[in-house]
C-alpha cells in the first residue's frame, strides 16, 4: 500500500511541476502583454525625468530583450529564489509575500474552519430532517447563499457589525498605534472575525449541501435502513455511520477549496483593509501595476493550490482504497 | 395528466422569470443615459417615493443606476456564457472523441486553469488588457468554460459506450455522421442548461471584478462598481446605497438559476429534481 | 484502514488546521517576550500631552532622502535640509545657519552648524551634505539638480560651496526640500532603517500598517511638542471617519463629502485653505500633429481652438462648482499658484456667459442640428474630460463643471474615470483633470515651457508651446533671487496680451482650490501651517515638531 501510495505522489507531483511551469508561461505572458509597460510606469512616476535617465531603465529593466529570453531570465531567478523586486514596495518579492502570507494564512486557515465546521453541522442537520419542513428551509437558505457574492456579504457585515452595531472593527489586522509585538492574541482575534466570516460564507453552503447529500445516501444504506429497522433513531445512525460517511469527502472538498478560499480572500482582504496576499494582488494590478509582485503571488498561490490538492489526493487514497487501484488522479 | 400540469406550470413559471429577466434588460437599455446625471440638487437622498433606492452623492438616482447595472451584467453575463460555452464545448468534444493522449492533453490543459484562482486570473487578464471592458469580458469568458467543459466530456464518453452508437459503428457510419445524429441531439439539451447555469457565475465575477475596479470606467453604471462606492458612504451611515443594489443582484442572480432549473427540468424532466 | 486511525486522521487534520491559524494569528514576534502593558495602547495615549495618533494614507514604502525630496515628504521631518520654509513660504536657517549667494548668483555658500548630530551620535558634516548632493547628481532620477556645476568644501572647514552652471532663482527653493544622509551610514538598506538629523527619528514602521516617528533627543532645533506621533496607514474616507469617532485617532483626514455630514463630539474641522488646484487641461494643437516620446498622438481638433477653451473657462460659476462638488469646502482656482509670492492676481476671471458665446459665436461654432450642442464643419463641440478613477472630489468637480458648460454655452464634456495607466496613453490628445499646487514655481516652467511637451509625463500634456511664455519662464528661472523672478513669473501668466492664464492661451482650465480637511482632536493646536501644497498628507505634518496639546 505504501509503495502505491508513493509512486502516485510521484506521479502527482510530476504533473504538478508540469503544471506550475504552464501557469508560470500563462501569467509571464499575460503580464508581459500589459500595455503598461515599465518605461510607461517609470515616467509616471518620475516627471520630468531625463531621456538618459530613462535609456539607463530601459537597459536595466531589460525590456528591449526578446520575451522568451526574458522569461528564462525571470525563471530563473525565481528557481534561484530571487524573485524580483516589488515596485510598490521597493523590497524583494518573496519578503513581501511571505509576511503577507503570513497573515493571508490565519485568516484563509480561520475562514476555512470555520466553513468546514459549519457547513458540515448543518449538512448533517438537514440529513437528519432530510424531507421535512427544517431540511427545505435550510436548503433553501444554503442555495440562496451559493448565490451572494463574497464581496457584497461583506459590505452587509461590515455595514452591519461594523458601522451600525460597533462590535467590531472597520478593517486591518490589529489595533492602529500598536507595535506588533504588544498586540495581543485576543485584538488579532477580535480583528480577524468579520473578514473570515466574510470569506467563510462563501464556501460554507456549498459544503452544507455536498454533505447532505452524502448523508441522504448514506441513511438511504442497506446498514442504515438495517439499524432502522433496529429502531435506532436518525441521530445515532448520523453519528455511528452518517458521519463517518460524510465527513471524508467533506474534507476533500475542503482541501480541493483553496483556490475559491484565495479568490474570496482578495474581496475580502479588500473591503476590510487586511494587509494580506489578496488585498495584495489587487492592489499589485490597479494604479502602478507591481509586475514583478502580481508574478510572485500568481506562482506563490498556485504552489499553495497544489499543495491543498495533493493532501486532497493523498487523503482520498489512504481512505478509499478503491481510488487505489487506479493511478489516474 | 398531473405530469403534464407540472411541466405547464413549469413553462409558465419559466416564461415569467424570462419576462422579468427581459424587462430588467430592456429597460436598462432604453433609460436613456441622462437619466443619470449627477444633479447636485438631489444628492445623498435615502429612499422615497420620488427615489425608491435613493440618489448617491453625486445626486444619481440608485434605482435607474441599479436597473442599468443589472442590465450591464446580463450583457456581459450573456456574451461571457456564450463564448464560455463555445470553449466548453469544444474543448469537452476534443476531449471525448480524441483518444488518450488528447484527452490526458485537454485535461491536463483544464488544470492548468485550475491552478490559479480565478479571481486572480481575471484580473491578470484584465491588466494584459489594459481593463478595459473586452479584458473584463474576456476573463470571465476564459475562465469559466471549465465545468461545462467536463460535463460535456462526461456525457460524450458516456452516449459513446451506448448500445445504439455501437451498433451504428457496425453499420459503417462514419464518426461524424455519429456525432450529427447520436451524440449532438442529447448533448443540445445539457448544453443549453449548463448555458444558462453558467450566467450566474459569470454575472457575480462581472460584479466582482468592477467591484475591485477592474473592467470599467466608474461612470459605467455596473453593479460592481456601485457597491465599490457605496462603501465609501456606509460609516456615513447611508446604508441603501449598498443595501439596494446589492439585493436586486442576488435576486436577478437567483431569478437565472431558477430558470435554469426549470429548463432542465423541462428537457430533461427525469434527470431534474424540482 | 481502520475507523480508530481514520478518526485520528480526521482529528489530526483539523488540530492542525485551527493550530495553523491561531499560530498564523499570533504572528512570529508576538511570541517575543514584550510585556504588553509596557506599551500604551492606543486609549492609554489619547490625552497625553506629547503623543499624537495620526490617520494617514501611504506610509512610505523607505526613507531615503536621496531618492525623494521635497517639502511634502518624510523629509523635513526626519533630515536637515540646508535651508526651510517657514508658513509664509520664506526661506529661514535649518543645517546652515547661514548662507551667500554671489553677485553672479552662481555661487552659493552654505555656513553649517556645528551642533547637528544623526541621531546615532555622529555630527552632521561639511562631508555630508557633499556625499548627498553628489549621490543625488550622479544617480539623479526624482530630484533634478542638474543645474549644479559642483560642489566643493570650503576653506574654513565649516563651509559647502555649490557653483551652478547658470543662474537659477528656485535653487534655494529646491535645497528646502533636500535631505542630508549620513555618509558613514548610507547603503543598501538604508531606506528602511533611515539615520537623519531632523526633529524626529524613525521609531519603527511597516508600509501596510504605521509608523512611529519619536522626537531626536540630540535635535540642534527647539525641542519639538510632541515627542511620539503614530501614524496610522488609513486610505479609506470610511476607515479615517470610523477610527476618529472611535477615539482612536487625534487627527485624521477626511473629505469634503464626509465632512459636509458628519460631526464629531470632541473634534473639530481643520480646514486648511490650499493651492492644490484641479483643472482640465486642454490639448491646444489639432489632432495629427504628430506623436510624443512614447508614440501616443496628440492634438484635439475641439479643444484646439483657444476660443472654445476660454469659452469654457468663462461660462463656468466657480463658487457653485465649490458648493456643489465640494459641499463649500473649497476656493475657487485662477491658477495653479493662487495667492503664492509669485502669483499674478490678474489671472482671475470673472464669470460671464455672454463673452463666452461670444467667443464661440465668433470663432463659428453654432448649434447647427439642434441638439444642444454646438458644431463647426461637422465637428460637435463635444470632448471626453478624464479624470483618475477613483478620485470621487476630482470626479464631483468635473460633473459639475460639465453641467454647467453644457447648460450655459452648449459645449458637452463627458466625464469618464480612467486609471492613470490608461490616461497616460490619451493625455496627449484629451482633455482630463490633473491636480497641481507646489511651494516651488518651477513647477510652472515645467507646466508651460515648450521644452516639456511630448515627453510623456504630467507636464505640458496640452502640448503647449509659446515663444513669449518660454521668454519669461526663462528669465524668471534665470533670475538671480526668488524675489527678481517674481515679475517675470507673473507676466508668463498674463503680460497684458497673452499669457498661460485663461485670460490668454488657456491651455488649463482652472476650476477650484480644494480645502485640505481633517478631524482634529479638541486641544491640539498644529501650528501656523505653510499654504497646503497639492497633497494632504505631508502637508499636513512638515510641521509636526511645532504641534502642541493645549
Amino acid at each position: 500500500m505504501g509503495a502505491v501510495i508513493i509512486k502516485t505522489i510521484a506521479v502527482y507531483v510530476a504533473r504538478g511541476i508540469t503544471l506550475l511551469l504552464a501557469v508560470s508561461v500563462l501569467s509571464f505572458a499575460l503580464a508581459s502583454a500589459s500595455p503598461i509597460d515599465p518605461e510607461t510606469r517609470y515616467r509616471l512616476s518620475h516627471p520630468g525625468v531625463s531621456d538618459e535617465n530613462v535609456e539607463r531603465m530601459r537597459e536595466y529593466w531589460g525590456i528591449d530583450e526578446p520575451p522568451v529570453k526574458r522569461y528564462f531570465a525571470w525563471l530563473g531567478g525565481v528557481l534561484r529564489g530571487e524573485w524580483g523586486t516589488s515596485t510598490a514596495y521597493r523590497q524583494p518579492v518573496l519578503d513581501v509575500v511571505g509576511v503577507r502570507f503570513k497573515t493571508s494564512l490565519a485568516l484563509m486557515m480561520t475562514a476555512w474552519t470555520f466553513s468546514g465546521l459549519l457547513g458540515f453541522s448543518v449538512g448533517c442537520v438537514m440529513g437528519v430532517f432530510r424531507g421535512r419542513w427544517q431540511d427545505r428551509v435550510i436548503k433553501r437558505v444554503c442555495l440562496i447563499m451559493c448565490s451572494i457574492p463574497t464581496f457584497w456579504i461583506g459590505l452587509v457585515f461590515l455595514a452591519v457589525f461594523a458601522a451600525a452595531l460597533g462590535w467590531f472593527p472597520f478593517g486591518l489586522a490589529v489595533p492602529p498605534g500598536v507595535p506588533p509585538e504588544a498586540v495581543t492574541l485576543g485584538q488579532r482575534i477580535h480583528h480577524i472575525i468579520l473578514p473570515a466570516m466574510t470569506l467563510g460564507f462563501l464556501s460554507f453552503a456549498n459544503l452544507a449541501l455536498h454533505t447532505r447529500e452524502k448523508l441522504i445516501d448514506a441513511y438511504g444504506s442497506d446498514w442504515a435502513i438495517f439499524a432502522r429497522a433496529r429502531g435506532e433513531s436518525d441521530v445515532a445512525i448520523l453519528f455511528q455511520h452518517g458521519i463517518r460517511n460524510a465527513l471524508i469527502p467533506a474534507v476533500t472538498m475542503q482541501l480541493g477549496s483553496f483556490a475559491e478560499l484565495f479568490g474570496g480572500s482578495v474581496f475580502a482582504e479588500s473591503i476590510f483593509s487586511y494587509p494580506g496576499l489578496g488585498a495584495a494582488v489587487s492592489a499589485a494590478g490597479t494604479g502602478a501595476t507591481d509586475i514583478p509582485l502580481f508574478l510572485g503571488i500568481v506562482i506563490f498561490t498556485a504552489c499553495f493550490i497544489f499543495a491543498g490538492n495533493l493532501i486532497a489526493n493523498v487523503l482520498t487514497l489512504i481512505i478509499d482504497p478503491r481510488t487505489r487501484r487506479s493511478t489516474g488522479i | 395528466m398531473k405530469k403534464l400540469n407540472r411541466r405547464t406550470a413549469a413553462a409558465i413559471i419559466a416564461a415569467a422569470i424570462l419576462a422579468v429577466i427581459l424587462a430588467i434588460y430592456i429597460g436598462g437599455a432604453l433609460l436613456p443615459a441622462a437619466a443619470i446625471d449627477a444633479d447636485f440638487s438631489q444628492k445623498g437622498l435615502p429612499p422615497s417615493p420620488g427615489h425608491i433606492f435613493g440618489t448617491d452623492f453625486l445626486g444619481r438616482d440608485m434605482f435607474v443606476r441599479t436597473i442599468k447595472g443589472l442590465s450591464l451584467s446580463l450583457t456581459v453575463g450573456a456574451v461571457a456564457s456564450a463564448i464560455s460555452a463555445v470553449i466548453a464545448l469544444a474543448v469537452g468534444l476534443t476531449a471525448a472523441l480524441g483518444r488518450g493522449i488528447v484527452d490526458h492533453a485537454v485535461n491536463w490543459f483544464i488544470d492548468v486553469f485550475m491552478s490559479v484562482p480565478h479571481t486572480v486570473l481575471i484580473i491578470l487578464i484584465s491588466v494584459a488588457l489594459s481593463r478595459g471592458a473586452a479584458g473584463m469580458l474576456i476573463g470571465v469568458a476564459v475562465t469559466h468554460w471549465v465545468s461545462l467543459a467536463r460535463i460535456i466530456r462526461g456525457e460524450v464518453l458516456q452516449i459513446r459506450s451506448a448500445q445504439y452508437i455501437a451498433a451504428a459503428r457496425g453499420f459503417g457510419k462514419s464518426r461524424l455522421w455519429i456525432a450529427r445524429r447520436h451524440v449532438l441531439p442529447h448533448l443540445l439539451p445539457q448544453f443549453f442548461v449548463g448555458l444558462i447555469l453558467l450566467f450566474p457565475h459569470a454575472i457575480m465575477h462581472e460584479s466582482g471584478l468592477t467591484f475591485l475596479g477592474f473592467g470599467l470606467p466608474p461612470e459605467r453604471p455596473a453593479i460592481g462598481i456601485i457597491l465599490a462606492e457605496s462603501m465609501r458612504y456606509i460609516s456615513s451611515g447611508a446604508i441603501w446605497l449598498a443595501i439596494f443594489p446589492g439585493v436586486s443582484l442576488v435576486i436577478l442572480v437567483l431569478l437565472i438559476d431558477k430558470l435554469g432549473s426549470l429548463v432542465r427540468y423541462l428537457l430533461e424532466p427525469r434527470e431534474a429534481q424540482m | 484502514m481502520k475507523k480508530s486511525s481514520l478518526k485520528t486522521i480526521i482529528a489530526a487534520l483539523l488540530a492542525a488546521a485551527l493550530l495553523c491559524a491561531l499560530a498564523a494569528a499570533c504572528g512570529g514576534d508576538a511570541a517575543s517576550n514584550t510585556d504588553p502593558s509596557a506599551t500604551p495602547t492606543p486609549t492609554d495615549s489619547v490625552g497625553k500631552k506629547d503623543e499624537v495618533i495620526i490617520g494617514f494614507p501611504g506610509i512610505p514604502s523607505g526613507f531615503d532622502p536621496l531618492v525623494t525630496a521635497g517639502h511634502g515628504s518624510y523629509v523635513p521631518l526626519l533630515f536637515s535640509t540646508l535651508v526651510a520654509l517657514d508658513a509664509d513660504v520664506n526661506v529661514i536657517p535649518d543645517l546652515a545657519e547661514s548662507y551667500e549667494v554671489s553677485e553672479d548668483a552662481l555661487t552659493y555658500t552654505f555656513k553649517l552648524r556645528s551642533d547637528a548630530r544623526f541621531t546615532d551620535g555622529e555630527p552632521v558634516k561639511v562631508s555630508d551634505v557633499l556625499f548627498s548632493l553628489q549621490t543625488i547628481m550622479e544617480t539623479a532620477s526624482e530630484i533634478d539638480l542638474s543645474v549644479i556645476d559642483s560642489v566643493a568644501a570650503g576653506a574654513e572647514g565649516d563651509t559647502v560651496i555649490i557653483t551652478l552652471k547658470h543662474p537659477q532663482s528656485t535653487f534655494i527653493l529646491t535645497m528646502s526640500g533636500i535631505g542630508i544622509a549620513p555618509e558613514h551610514l548610507y547603503g543598501a538598506g538604508f531606506a528602511q532603517s533611515p539615520v537623519g538629523s531632523g526633529p524626529y527619528k524613525l521609531a519603527q514602521y511597516d508600509v501596510d500598517q504605521q509608523m512611529i516617528l519619536e522626537a531626536n533627543e540630540g535635535y540642534y532645533g527647539k525641542a519639538p511638542g510632541i515627542r511620539r506621533a503614530v501614524f496610522i496607514n488609513m486610505s479609506g474616507e470610511d476607515q479615517q471617519l470610523i477610527a476618529a469617532r472611535s477615539g482612536q485617532v487625534d487627527i485624521t483626514l477626511t473629505s469634503a463629502t464626509i465632512a459636509a455630514v458628519n460631526t464629531i463630539d470632541g473634534y473639530n474641522l481643520l480646514v486648511e485653505k490650499t493651492v492644490d488646484n484641479m483643472g482640465i487641461v486642454m490639448p491646444t494643437i489639432p489632432a495629427g500633429s504628430g506623436t510624443s516620446s512614447l508614440g501616443n498622438p496628440m492634438g484635439n481638433d475641439v479643444t484646439c481652438d483657444v476660443n472654445l477653451r476660454k469659452a469654457i473657462a468663462y461660462a463656468i460659476d466657480r463658487e457653485r462648482l465649490c458648493d456643489e462638488a465640494l459641499s463649500g469646502y473649497a476656493a475657487p482656482a485662477y491658477s495653479e499658484n493662487d495667492g503664492m509670492p509669485w502669483w499674478n492676481p490678474e489671472s482671475v476671471i470673472e464669470m460671464d456667459v455672454d463673452y463666452a458665446i461670444s467667443l464661440l459665436e465668433a470663432a463659428g461654432w453654432t448649434d447647427t442640428d439642434g441638439d444642444g450642442i454646438r458644431d463647426k464643419d461637422g465637428i460637435k463641440a463635444s470632448v471626453p474630460v478624464y479624470y483618475f478613477a477613483g478620485d470621487s472630489a476630482r470626479q464631483a468637480v468635473a460633473m459639475s463643471a460639465a453641467n454647467q458648460v453644457k447648460e450655459n454655452i452648449g459645449v458637452e464634456l463627458l466625464v469618464e474615470g480612467m486609471g492613470e495607466g490608461d490616461i497616460m496613453a490619451i493625455m496627449v490628445a484629451q482633455p482630463m483633470i490633473l491636480a497641481w499646487g507646489s511651494a516651488n514655481p518651477i513647477t510652472s516652467y515645467y507646466l508651460y515651457h515648450s521644452s516639456s511637451v511630448g515627453r510623456d509625463d504630467w507636464y505640458n500634456p496640452e502640448s503647449f508651446a509659446s515663444a513669449a511664455v518660454d521668454g519669461y519662464l526663462e528669465a524668471a528661472l534665470g533670475a538671480k533671487t526668488i524675489e527678481d523672478a517674481i515679475p517675470f513669473w507673473q507676466k508668463a501668466q498674463w503680460d497684458g496680451e497673452t499669457g498661460t492664464s485663461m485670460r490668454g492661451e488657456c491651455p488649463y482650465i482652472f476650476l477650484v482650490n480644494k480645502d485640505h480637511l481633517y478631524f482634529r482632536r479638541d486641544g491640539l493646536n498644529t501650528g501656523d501651517q505653510m499654504i497646503h501644497a497639492h497633497g494632504a498628507s505631508w502637508t499636513l505634518v512638515a510641521n509636526l515638531k511645532d504641534w502642541i496639546w493645549e
